[in-house]
């Protein structure tokens, strides 16, 4: 008897565990930045994700692959707070413990030296860089059906 | 073992003899036959409830811009959200029918006689609990249906006298359905009902408890011996074999019979067929039986005369030699309702 | 009941529900799978469009429901990616805080897609806006409209006494598929082209001095002519001094490969009494089988390749432009590269074409040689290729033989006689310069540019019906019937005004090329056939059949 009910109950109990926890890892996805002839080398730009997160493109190589590009998170890799590129001092800044990263991401000083920013895929497709990042849902448009 | 034991009697000074003199009433015989531990069955759907229903208020979302994709997603997206979303579903339906059930078995043995009066009274509250509870919920999913029915229904308490209007904007927080209307059902749903269902509970039990189950006896039952059995643990098997069995059927039915998810509510157009859940049929069939006042005020009389039906009865066989009249009238009223329900039920529109 | 026995139910219930979630848990995992597999990609709003979808999607939800549905979306290509312009472009203006333009044009799809506009630049699709000097063109201007706008000669009730815009029929008409000359409305009334802009190669006006005379409404926004606009005619002349629209095929704004895949898309222009390309296909048993096989077409496959994707049936795209196995699924985006015989003028001719896709029309061989880049016989095998999938090299070399007779066949008996029957009436001045002002003039367009065409096209897409009756059988009888006798009704009135020297001149031609053997019954009388056929009609229904 104890079996059974600990059986039934227990796997209840199991499934009600598994739909309190998040169902997937935020989806991620491949999104258009810009024609590969629009970002000369040496070049950088920001391309906003469609959840609000900047990321840093740096075109850093002409061969035309996808390892000529670094995309580089402005999550500080300390505690989470959001840097900033500052280009007269060519450095990422972070405000919240004065955390300096130089222009590779690498940290130079305060409490995330020796840490790296993080890094989004990057991919080349027929002359278009795309980057991998996390997809917020558009929801459709309340049209009547 | 026993420093815990003492360092527990120290602070809650329970002796474990009492409560178990307090939980194991003992049982009158006749709750061995199944169709007597109906009162149970509610509660025990109660539970299930409860546990699903905090499980889902984790995901939904009380805004119309929100409510319907929230249901989705726990419909298609989380873990298992399906499965729980349908057992949601289908415990409120058993909960419904095992309520009236049960007071259809109550009515008919005369259980609600003195002194039960005052219980009878609790239990009618508690079936306008669940009702309300199965209404608001149906609200929540806010697909076409659930937005008819809501306006529907408050412009149906639009027409009580006096009070109507003061009812209708308290329910939907305006003179129309809005974007704060669904809050306020969400915490109907999920707070202010369950609360007054807890608390009718426990006075519906305590009351049990302190008049004790009526007793009732069978021509095939023996005429002597012990007439109660233990509660622990001959009765509280037979309550958990009804919650395995509930359980089961519970699994069958979201399995068989998941909830689906209509359409958008859509505040421009009025679905062609709309239908409330079938609990509301017969309200619904007798609303379009008579029309507007007229029909909410004989119901508001159908159910102020069930909740003082022990009195109407007991005043009436005082006064008759007709005492059995009210199983006559409890045949009818049943035979009505199924018969209203049904008609409804085939009825195309 | 015993205890023990309520303890057996209780522990096998149990049981019961822990295999019902079992199932449970089966039922999950099969959803799971199938999401995997089904569930569409994600559509998210870059975030450079999201203040153009969120207040787009309340006034036009259709335009930003489209484009959810596009592979741009799937991709995060928004709306500024496209619209987004130059300050230096003429349409450009500030549109909440993003400089963008109206019209999107070949050049700013290049941006991403650099191959295909340039094929598509070399197609006989982007030259589709020069109609200017053809005869099409003044027909829609002149026959049918007026160049100039007129005024009204009596009142509508309910409309005002505005002068008739006598370009409306060349507009709505020719334009919407050959592509309108863009035009930005100017200051002092008149209009703004390309021609006035004269634009540099990256698309940027060099003449600035008409910048100035732009219409520009409340907000900055330079007006566009309606009469050029709207427009996404295939050879559409744009500000920026690009031609054509991608939009022609590609529909914005979902820009669905599917729907360039289907010979429905092209059927928008390809058909009619001129060109009936559409009927055509529907008739030949290609058209059949896709119609029947549509749900095998596999429409929405990634790269669509003839023989991996499908081969259910081919559509317009597949033959013209779609890749295949034998040519590494390699699209074009010149429809020409497989084409072999130019179906389109009075007397066909085959595609060799110079570097430049000019049909080569020197006679001396070794001229020909040298302009020639590109031969007919080179356009043929590669659409040998793709006709090779599904049938054999002597099927296909026996079909462009049929073909290639039936071209023959029309050029030499009708079209050539019959061009040279309107020459020599222009040269010898029986008939005035001016085109349609003379029956035999429709009667000769009616004769190539619809009969001679339809019988040309019927036999290059297998629709023996359009071959025959809406073509051969069309030519003959427009020939015989109409342009002969037309011709020599001609010559009496130029006897009867005393040209008898010039009358006789094209009564000779036309009496030399009915006593070619060909059109010899037509005067000398073919009794031997007829009596046979009224023996046949006899034998068969009873009476004689005349």
């Amino acid at each position: 008897m104890a079996l059974g009910l600990a059986g039934g109950y227990g796997a209840f109990g199991a499934v009600l565990g598994r739909f309190i926890y998040p169902a997937r890892a935020a989806e991620r996805v491949w999104q258009f930045v810009t024609p590969l002839n629009r970002l000369a080398t040496g070049d950088s730009l920001t391309y906003t994700t469609p959840a609000g997160a900047e990321v840093h493109v740096t075109r850093r190589n002409d061969t035309g692959g996808s390892e000529d590009f670094t995309a580089l998170s402005n999550v500080c890799p300390h505690l989470g707070c959001q840097v900033h590129w500052q280009p007269q001092h060519n450095r990422y800044f972070c405000p919240c413990h004065n955390g300096v990263f130089d222009s590779d991401g690498r940290g130079i000083a305060g409490p995330p030296e020796g840490m790296v920013l993080s890094g989004y895929p990057v991919e080349v497709r027929n002359g278009m860089l795309f980057v991998e990042v996390e997809a917020v849902p558009l929801r459709a448009p309340e049209t009547r059906s | 073992m026993t420093t815990i034991r003492r360092w527990l009697d120290d602070r809650i000074p329970i002796e474990p003899g009492a409560l178990r003199a307090l939980t194991n009433e003992p049982v009158p015989h006749h709750l061995k036959r199944w169709w007597f531990a109906l009162g149970g069955t509610p509660a025990y759907l109660f539970v299930v409830q409860i546990v699903t229903g905090v499980l889902l208020a984790l995901y939904y979302q009380p805004h119309p811009s929100t409510a319907w994709e929230s249901v989705r997603y726990i419909t298609e997206d989380a873990n298992f959200g399906w499965y729980l979303r349908s057992v949601h579903k289908w415990a409120a339906t058993l909960m419904i029918a095992a309520v009236v059930l049960h007071q259809i078995r109550v009515y008919f043995t005369g259980a609600y006689r003195k002194p039960r009066e005052v219980n009878w009274m609790v239990g009618m509250s508690l079936l306008l609990c669940t009702l309300m509870l199965g209404f608001t919920g149906y609200s929540l999913v806010f697909e076409q249906l659930s937005y008819w029915g809501a306006t529907v229904s408050a412009n149906i308490a639009d027409t009580i006298p006096v009070i109507g209007g003061f009812l209708k904007k308290i329910l939907l927080a305006g003179e129309a359905y809005n974007e704060r209307t669904l809050a306020r059902f969400f915490v109907l749903h999920a707070a202010v009902l369950p609360g007054f269902l807890v608390a009718l509970i426990a006075v519906h039990i305590a009351l049990v408890r302190i008049q004790g189950v009526t007793e009732l006896k069978f021509r095939d039952e023996p005429a002597t011996g012990d007439r109660k059995f233990p509660f622990i643990p001959d009765h509280l098997y037979t309550e958990l074999i009804i919650g395995l069995v509930l359980m089961v059927v519970l699994s069958a039915l979201a399995t068989l019979a998941p909830a689906t998810m209509g359409p958008l509510a859509d505040p421009l157009t009025t679905p062609e067929e709309i239908k409330p859940e079938w609990f509301f049929y017969v309200t619904f069939r007798w609303l379009k039986l008579m029309g507007g006042t007229a029909a909410v005020l004989s119901m508001g009389l159908i159910v102020f005369l069930m909740f003082a039906w022990p009195f109407i009865d007991a005043w009436w066989r005082r006064r008759t030699r007709l005492r059995e009249a009210s199983v006559w009238i409890g045949v009818a009223a049943t035979l009505l309702l199924i018969g209203m329900t049904i008609r409804e039920a085939v009825a195309p529109h | 009941m015993t205890l023990e026995t309520k303890r057996i139910i209780i522990g096998s219930l149990g049981g019961v529900f822990l295999l019902s979630l079992v199932f449970v848990q089966w039922l999950e995992t099969i959803r799971r799978a199938e999401e995997a597999g089904l569930r569409p990609e994600r559509i998210v709003a870059p975030a450079s469009s999201l203040a153009c979808i969120e207040c787009h999607r309340e006034t036009n939800p259709g335009i930003i429901d489209h484009w959810r549905g596009s592979s741009h979306a799937e991709k995060g290509v928004g709306c500024v990616e496209c619209h987004r312009a130059a300050t230096a472009d003429p349409d450009s203006h500030d549109h909440y805080g993003f400089r963008i333009a109206t019209v999107v044009t070949p050049r700013d799809c290049a941006a991403c897609h650099p191959h295909e506009a340039k094929e598509f630049a070399r197609s006989h699709h982007a030259a589709a806006g020069n109609i200017l000097a053809s005869l099409d063109n003044f027909l829609a201007e002149t026959v049918e409209g007026s160049t100039q706008p007129f005024n009204p000669h009596s009142p509508t009730p309910g409309r005002p006494m505005e002068p008739v815009n006598g370009l409306a029929s060349a507009f709505l008409g020719c334009q919407q598929c050959h592509g309108s000359k863009v035009a930005l409305r100017a200051t002092d009334g008149g209009t703004i082209t390309l021609d006035d802009l004269r634009p540099d190669e990256d698309g940027i006006p060099t003449n600035v001095d008409v910048l100035d005379r732009i219409l520009r409404n409340d907000d900055g926004r330079p007006l566009l002519d309606p009469g050029s606009w709207p427009n996404t005619g295939i050879g559409r002349l744009n500000l920026d001094g690009s031609l054509g629209s991608c939009s022609a095929c590609h529909s914005r704004h979902d820009f669905s490969p599917r729907r360039a895949r289907q010979p429905e898309n092209c059927g928008k222009c390809h058909l009619g009494p001129d060109h009936p390309q559409k009927e055509i296909y529907e008739e030949s048993k290609h058209g059949v089988a896709y119609r029947d096989l549509t749900d095998s077409m596999n429409l929405d496959a990634e790269d669509w390749v003839l023989g991996v994707d499908y081969s259910a049936a081919p559509t317009c795209a597949t033959c013209h432009m779609s890749g295949h196995t034998r040519n590494n699924g390699r699209v074009t985006h010149d429809p020409g590269e497989r084409i072999s015989w130019t179906n389109r003028p009075p007397v066909s001719l085959p595609m060799d074409t110079d570097a430049e896709h000019r049909i080569v029309t020197a006679a001396d061989p070794s001229e020909r040689r040298e302009q020639i880049a590109d031969t007919a016989e080179a356009k043929r095998t590669r659409m040998k290729e793709v006709c090779s999938h599904c049938h054999t090299p002597d099927y296909v070399n026996a079909f462009y033989e049929q073909y290639d007779d039936l071209v023959t066949l029309y050029n030499e008996k009708f079209a050539k006689p019959g061009q040279a029957i309107l020459s020599a009436l222009l040269d010898q001045g029986l008939r005035s310069p001016t085109q349609f002002d003379e029956e035999i003039e429709w009667t000769w367009f009616h004769l190539w540019h619809h009969e001679g065409r339809r019988a040309r096209h019927g036999a290059s897409m297998m629709a023996p019906d359009y071959t025959h009756w809406h073509g051969m059988f069309e030519v003959a009888e427009r020939f015989y019937m109409e342009l002969i006798p037309q011709a020599l009704e001609m010559t009496e009135q130029a006897d009867a005004a005393g040209r008898s020297r010039q009358a006789r001149t094209v009564r000779e031609l036309v009496d030399s090329i009915l006593a070619r053997p060909e059109h010899a019954w037509f005067r000398s009388g073919a009794e031997v056939e007829s009596s046979r056929i009224r023996e046949a009609m006899a034998e068969r229904y009873g009476s004689r059949g005349d």
